[in-house]
């Protein structure tokens, strides 16, 4: 269960999110949807204990994440931003190993064939899939993906859709930003719409 | 795949050993019966007080600026990162001539040693501060902020260079490209140290740094210490390229060169790049500075000019060769 109590966030003297209250419930898929610019990412990093809120309280099961050192963070939320790049060559199996073991997570998405390309020769819709891979691989009971179907094509987003619903299943918490453009939510236990 | 890289690294290691007996044999002198001095230890005064603690030093510096240049880069994200960009070995040099101006220390000595670690860790967290005043680190700012800091600091060494009195204190030729012309056995005891500290950091922190690559917050979500593992690899670099200028100078290109040609032989991963950076410096260095004493004996080369002749062909084969080992973003 991830508990937002009261968070206010400035960014560049612009309230982007005012005493804002909310529950995630535990095993379950939570979408944040919202238009450009409302904040979907920043309370996004906010939960992920990128940064602390200006005002109020997030909390993971009790664990506040901003007092939570980077080590035991990992061990309690993955995430997978939008727009991963990589600069360094290694193979896409080399850093979903960095998340944890990669094997059946590669198949679940269909990275067989790209498991032993350089990342640095990866399309942005693949390297997405590798980085929501390697977040996964991390095997945490939170999971937070921003923007994880910006460049996928309908048989991709599909498979990755699948992975989440049999995560949740599993009771791990998935929280995903999604366009406010996306139309079937039909797989989310729960849609929260943030307005600017 | 292990067993190739154990392979790759043993061949290595023999390359370095084969260097080291090419460069203990040539020189302006012939050595007569060069294989059975070699058998007595301290027989021959040439072969073992001149060349031998030369041809070791030449080994040291070379892991210590080829390690240096992968800390730099690995910790700032930067291919173009290396110590002579980020101030770390102009900073040394300066460190290290303050120290002999007041008195403190001799070129080669423990203090000077010392002294060349401080300014190197002063001069390239100086870098980072400036380049990071506006927020996030930008390799811009990085790169154009090192290079400024290179040059001024360089500027000062000159001047302070010129100040110094004592007979043995090396010119500014020294400092700014380097030499091995005088090295002796006390001069290695503070690189020696000073290198096997660092490379035992770059060990350590080498994991870190394949995670930063990926940006800091990537890193972070992954487990990574960010400021910590930053500070550590810079600390490894500073030890690295402060005891390695203290004793034999500037000796630039080495820092960018052997990471780079290491990466497009090895792949990325940092922990299989600190050995093989480590070799590749030496194996350049020791052949630079054979060349260095020998193509025009008795006269020496600069052995900066030796080094770019040689590391600088592989590297643009290498780069015309393979071009994705790092995606500049």
């Amino acid at each position: 269960m991830i508990t937002i109590n009261e968070i206010t966030i400035v960014r560049d003297g612009r309230e982007l999110i005012y005493d804002y209250s909310e529950q995630i419930p535990a095993g379950s898929i939570t979408v944040i949807t919202g238009p450009n610019g409302c904040g979907k990412s920043t309370l996004l990093a906010a939960i992920a204990g990128d940064f602390p809120p200006d005002k109020g309280t997030i909390t993971i099961d009790g664990i506040h994440p901003i007092l939570t050192s980077a080590h035991d963070l990992s061990k309690i939320r993955a995430v997978a931003k939008q727009n991963q790049l990589y600069s360094l060559g290694f193979s896409v199996r080399e850093v979903i190993e960095m998340g944890g073991k990669p094997d059946e997570i590669i198949r679940l998405l269909g990275l067989e064939h790209l498991a032993n390309r350089l990342v640095t020769t990866l399309s942005v819709g693949e390297a997405q899939r590798v980085s929501i891979a390697q977040a996964i691989a991390q095997k945490t009971p939170v999971l937070i993906l921003d923007e994880p179907f910006a460049a996928q094509d309908n048989e991709n987003r599909g498979r990755v859709v699948t992975v989440l619903q049999q995560l949740a299943r599993e009771g791990v918490t998935v929280v995903v930003v999604a366009h406010s453009s996306e139309q079937e939510l039909t797989w989310a236990d729960k849609v929260i719409k943030q307005f600017l | 795949m292990r067993e190739l890289k154990k392979s790759l690294i043993a061949l290595n290691i023999l390359l370095v050993f084969v260097a080291v007996f090419i460069a203990l044999s040539v020189g302006p002198t012939k050595i007569d019966g060069f294989f059975q001095q070699l058998m007595q230890p301290g027989s021959n005064e040439i072969l073992w007080q001149i060349r031998f603690p030369r041809v070791i030093a030449a080994v040291i510096v070379g892991a210590a600026f080829g390690v240096a240049g992968l800390m730099a880069q690995g910790a700032s994200n930067n291919a173009l990162a290396e110590p002579s960009i980020l101030g770390t070995s102009s900073g040394a040099a300066l460190g290290a001539v303050i120290a002999i101006l007041f008195g403190l220390a001799q070129v080669g000595s423990i203090a000077a040693t010392i002294s060349g670690v401080i300014g190197a860790l002063l001069a390239t967290a100086l870098t980072l501060k400036l380049a990071s005043l506006r927020g996030n680190l930008s390799s811009f700012a990085l790169i154009i902020v090192g290079i400024a800091l290179s040059a001024t600091l360089s500027a000062i060494v000159g001047l302070t260079s010129a100040m110094i009195t004592q007979a043995d204190a090396r010119s500014i030729s020294f400092w700014n490209f380097g030499s091995l012309a005088l090295i002796t056995y006390e001069n290695l005891v503070g690189v020696a140290a000073t290198t096997l500290i660092g490379l035992g950091i770059a060990w350590k922190v080498a994991p870190s740094l394949d995670r930063l690559s990926f940006g800091d917050d990537t890193a972070f979500h992954l487990g990574i210490n960010v400021v910590k593992a930053r500070w550590l690899a810079l600390v490894a670099l500073s030890l690295l390229a402060g005891g390695a200028v203290s004793t034999v100078g500037i000796i630039g290109f080495i820092g960018l060169a052997a990471p780079h040609i290491a990466r497009f032989i090895y792949g990325p991963s940092h922990r299989l790049l600190v050995i093989q950076s480590a070799l590749i410096g030496s194996l350049i260095i020791v052949f630079a500075d054979t060349l260095a004493r020998s193509i025009a004996a008795p006269n020496e080369l600069s052995i900066g000019l030796i080094t770019s002749l040689l590391g600088a062909p592989i590297l643009i084969a290498l780069v015309s060769i393979k071009n994705n080992v790092w995606r500049v973003q």
